[in-house]
């Protein structure tokens, strides 16, 4: 891993480079703090869908010409703490690349014309997700993990009747409250040099208005246990999710918590869990866990999709892995390949420029320092196998998970 | 790329690709089998076989493979194609041996333990599952089902679930030891090596393999199309789908440059790998007659490359209240569009950019450029991608129009529709 070249604006806006001349191609991973948390339901994913539709200066159709005559790629996504941007363009269109990235940023139009055509792309999104039984269990998991007095707990999308509600004014609102340069984060890895870099990219992204700085997000409450099942007699399959409050990215079990989730739900065949439930059972196509570690908090979570008839033997095989953690820890060795796992993964999945510019991205928007690729091996050797066992005990304890299952689950008793 | 090719006496093809700065090498072989090469009673065989191949078996226990890798941080994983069945380890350079051994074992020694195959059919089954949740997987489906009636594109990758419920452990072993054989075979080496030494350890591993008697070549022509198909799918949903198949040639044939260039024009262009991200194209035909027009909410373009004669696709997403006669009508206008008139200079300055820069957005890193050189040597020769692309520069408006005219006419389409019953939701 070469060092990273980092260079914060007067405006508050943080760029950072990667080089690697072995492809000639630049990869672009950045954020601007305009997620939906920071606005009315709906909003910020108008605002990030539009976004690169059209500017004061020239049409959606123009735009979108201009992008791809250059070969270049650009979108923009909406979640909730952040908008994602990601571009890929050549060392030769670099430049051009960014003047198209920094009008939109700057001055998007936000035209009636393409709010009509993005309303009926977020309700068909809408709807999609009320059709898949994995999404619409995951999306309600949220809701009783978070509680939708809390942001973590909403749809970024909004609902059908916020989408029905949004208008140009109110979007154009929001952008100048939220799209100004403090907090923005722009990585770039590929066939780049620092000359380059300081002389081309710093000064596209100079101009922009500093804006006000993103105010921090309040810390979930926790949520009493609960759970839900949402009917779809058509489908064949039935998925089932179950999940807990966890830890945001900052707090100092993250390491510990996160190796544990590997051992658990990830590693392999997604480790313990797909070894039991897929592997030996035979009863589901993919099970696994998640560690969602945000900002203000963050999620842990189980997730299997089972033929109905399996759902009940299922839920048993996840809940019998959980409680296993207490009587039969996780090994010395299981600890050692895990701790393997992530120094050797680090440099693998850093093998192409989109990955290791959103790797160069994460690092700064969780302020883990510039030098955190380099000291990460030392961090992952340094967990504690005890601390790491802890962890997993109390964190996947079932009995404190709320639950969805979904799918042709109308009149199931499941127990978890 | 610079690809260094071997073959060792067994039959096996070797490409070699060094880049020594890579943080990571990465292995991969392609078996030339796929579910074209199955028979109806045994449908899904080929992609079971894939799964079966994680299970252990000569020197590996049940696990190990997922075990070693996972411990090592590498990425592996499995795919199983019409025409091609693909495996790859993505390990840290100094781990090559070790790659190469897993997959030297998995080549020939396979175990099909009875019990474990046994518990793998609950997983297929899943597998299937999962994706007839998905409308537009069960549309897919019909859709070859319907545009092919002898070749076995007209059954898809994962089986018929009464064949899943059905097929014996024997079958598939017996499968597999037919295919699963080196001169059936590539493998492919890209990453941070060196030549030399790998090459000696590949010939330690396969080397001492032999070859086996491969099946006479698939010998089912399909019939040329004399008028266009139709399915309706109406079923429990949110949202309709439209997909429209148009029979084109296999790859190697000499339209298939042309072919990506319309592609390109009607639908846009995000490389020809797999890792194109979730960029959305806005600038092509498709897009500007459909959803600009407030019919569709996406649309998309694209040409199969296949072994065989396959399917152009079409696809739209309905939006909500649209009727979807008019979706199709007013892709059919799109369509016909080109078949009477060629694209614009400009939309061919575009298409043919766009082919050109998605090439090197294609191979960034070791694992998609393995990718790359091992799905086109097992479907038609690796420099086929390079001289493909290169073909793509040289071709015309008119070749785009021409390609369009003879092949997207209505008596060579099959259209399929996903009506979503409302009442349901």
């Amino acid at each position: 891993m070469t060092d990273t070249l980092r260079i914060a604006l007067d405006n508050g806006a943080v760029l950072l480079l990667h080089e690697d001349h072995a492809n000639p191609s630049i990869a672009i991973r950045g954020s601007v703090r305009a997620g939906s948390a920071y606005g009315a339901p709906g909003v910020a994913e108008f605002a990030a869908r539009l976004l690169l539709r059209g500017t004061t200066k020239r049409s959606a159709a123009s735009m979108s010409d201009a992008i791809e005559n250059l070969g270049a790629a650009l979108s923009s996504s909406n979640a909730e703490e952040a908008v994602a941007i990601l571009g890929r363009c050549t060392p030769e269109t670099l430049k051009a690349t960014l003047r198209l990235l920094t009008e939109s940023l700057a001055t998007p139009a936000f035209a009636e014309g393409e709010l009509e055509k993005v309303r009926g792309e977020v309700l068909g999104d809408i709807r999609a997700q009320q059709d898949d039984t994995r999404r619409a269990a995951t999306r309600r998991l949220s809701e009783l993990v978070y509680s939708r007095d809390h942001p973590y707990g909403r749809d970024p999308k909004g609902d059908e009747t916020s989408v029905r509600k949004a208008r140009p004014k109110a979007v154009r609102s929001f952008h100048g409250a939220h799209y100004g340069a403090a907090g923005m984060i722009f990585a770039f890895s590929g066939d780049l040099d620092g000359e380059t870099f300081r002389s081309t990219v710093a000064p596209a992204f100079e101009d922009l208005d500093s804006g006000s700085p993103p105010k921090p997000l309040p810390a979930p409450k926790s949520e009493a246990r609960a759970n839900a099942t949402i009917p779809m007699a058509h489908k064949t399959q039935a998925d089932f999710v179950a999940g807990r409050a966890a830890v945001a990215r900052s707090h100092p079990d993250f390491y510990a918590l996160n190796l544990a989730n590997l051992l658990f739900g990830r590693i392999g065949l997604y480790g313990r869990l797909g070894t039991s439930v897929r592997d030996t059972l035979g009863l589901a196509y993919y099970s696994f866990s998640s560690l969602d570690a945000r900002l203000a908090g963050g999620h842990w979570s189980v997730s299997a999709g089972v033929n109905p008839k399996n759902l009940v033997k299922a839920v048993k095989a996840i809940r019998a892995e959980a409680e296993r953690l207490e009587k039969e820890p996780f090994t010395e060795q299981e600890i050692r390949d895990g701790k393997t796992h992530l120094v050797g993964a680090l440099l693998v999945n850093l093998e192409r420029n989109p990955e290791y510019s959103g790797a160069l991205h994460d690092v700064e928007y969780h302020a883990l320092g510039s030098d955190y690729l380099a000291r990460y091996p030392a961090l992952v050797r340094a967990i504690q196998p005890d601390a790491v066992r802890k962890k997993a005990v109390a964190c996947f304890d079932p009995d404190a998970c709320s639950w969805v299952a979904s799918g042709p689950v109308a009149g199931m008793k499941i127990a978890f | 790329m610079a690809v260094v090719a071997h073959t060792l006496t067994n039959g096996l093809t070797v490409l070699l690709h060094s880049t020594p700065e890579a943080p990571a090498v990465t292995v991969w072989v392609g078996y030339k089998v796929g579910s074209r090469n199955e028979r109806p009673g045994i449908t899904g065989a080929t992609h079971w076989v894939e799964h079966m191949l994680f299970k252990g078996g000569g020197t590996l226990k049940k696990g190990d493979i997922d075990a070693i890798v996972g411990r090592l941080g590498g990425k592996f994983n499995g795919f199983t194609d019409t025409d091609f069945t693909i495996y790859f380890e993505t390990v840290p350079p100094d781990h090559l041996d070790t790659a190469l051994m897993i997959e030297a074992e998995r080549m020939r020694n396979a175990a099909f333990d009875p019990q474990e195959t046994e518990a793998e059919r609950g997983v297929i089954i899943s597998e299937r599952e999962g994706g007839e949740n998905n409308p537009k997987v069960l549309l897919s489906e019909e859709l070859w089902h319907l545009a092919f009636h002898a070749h076995p594109y007209h059954w898809p990758v994962i089986g018929w679930k009464t064949d899943l419920e059905r097929i014996r452990r024997d079958e598939l072993y017996d499968y597999y030891r037919q295919h699963y054989a080196p001169n059936n075979a590539v493998l492919t080496i890209v990453g941070a090596f060196v030549e030399e030494e790998a090459m000696r350890r590949v010939e330690a591993h396969f080397g001492p393999f032999r070859p086996e008697d491969q099946p006479a070549p698939l010998a089912v022509t399909e019939a040329p199309q004399e008028g266009e198909r139709r399915s309706v799918i109406r079923r429990a949903g949110t949202q309709d789908h439209l997909m429209i198949g148009y029979r084109v040639p296999e790859i190697a044939h000499a339209d298939t440059a042309p072919l990506l260039v319309l592609q390109a024009v009607l639908g846009g262009w995000h490389g020809i790998g797999l890792l194109g991200g979730p960029f959305v194209s806005r600038s092509n035909r498709l897009y500007r007659g459909l959803v600009d027009a407030k019919l569709a909410t996406d649309v998309g373009a694209q040409h199969a490359l296949r072994r065989d004669p396959g399917l152009f696709v079409v696809e739209a997403t309905v939006r909500e209240g649209v009727d979807p006669t008019l979706v199709e009508r007013a892709a059919g206008e799109v369509v016909e569009k080109l078949r009477r008139k060629p694209p614009t200079e400009a939309e061919m300055a575009r298409a043919l950019r766009q082919i050109r820069v998605w090439h090197a957005y294609d191979r960034d890193g070791p694992t998609a450029k393995a990718l790359l050189l091992t799905w086109f040597e097992v479907i038609g020769g690796h420099r086929l991608l390079d001289d493909l692309l290169e073909r793509c520069q040289s071709v015309a408006p008119e070749d785009v129009r021409r390609v369009a005219d003879a092949y997207l006419g209505e008596d060579n389409r099959t259209v399929c529709t996903f009506l979503a019953r409302r009442e349901a939701r």
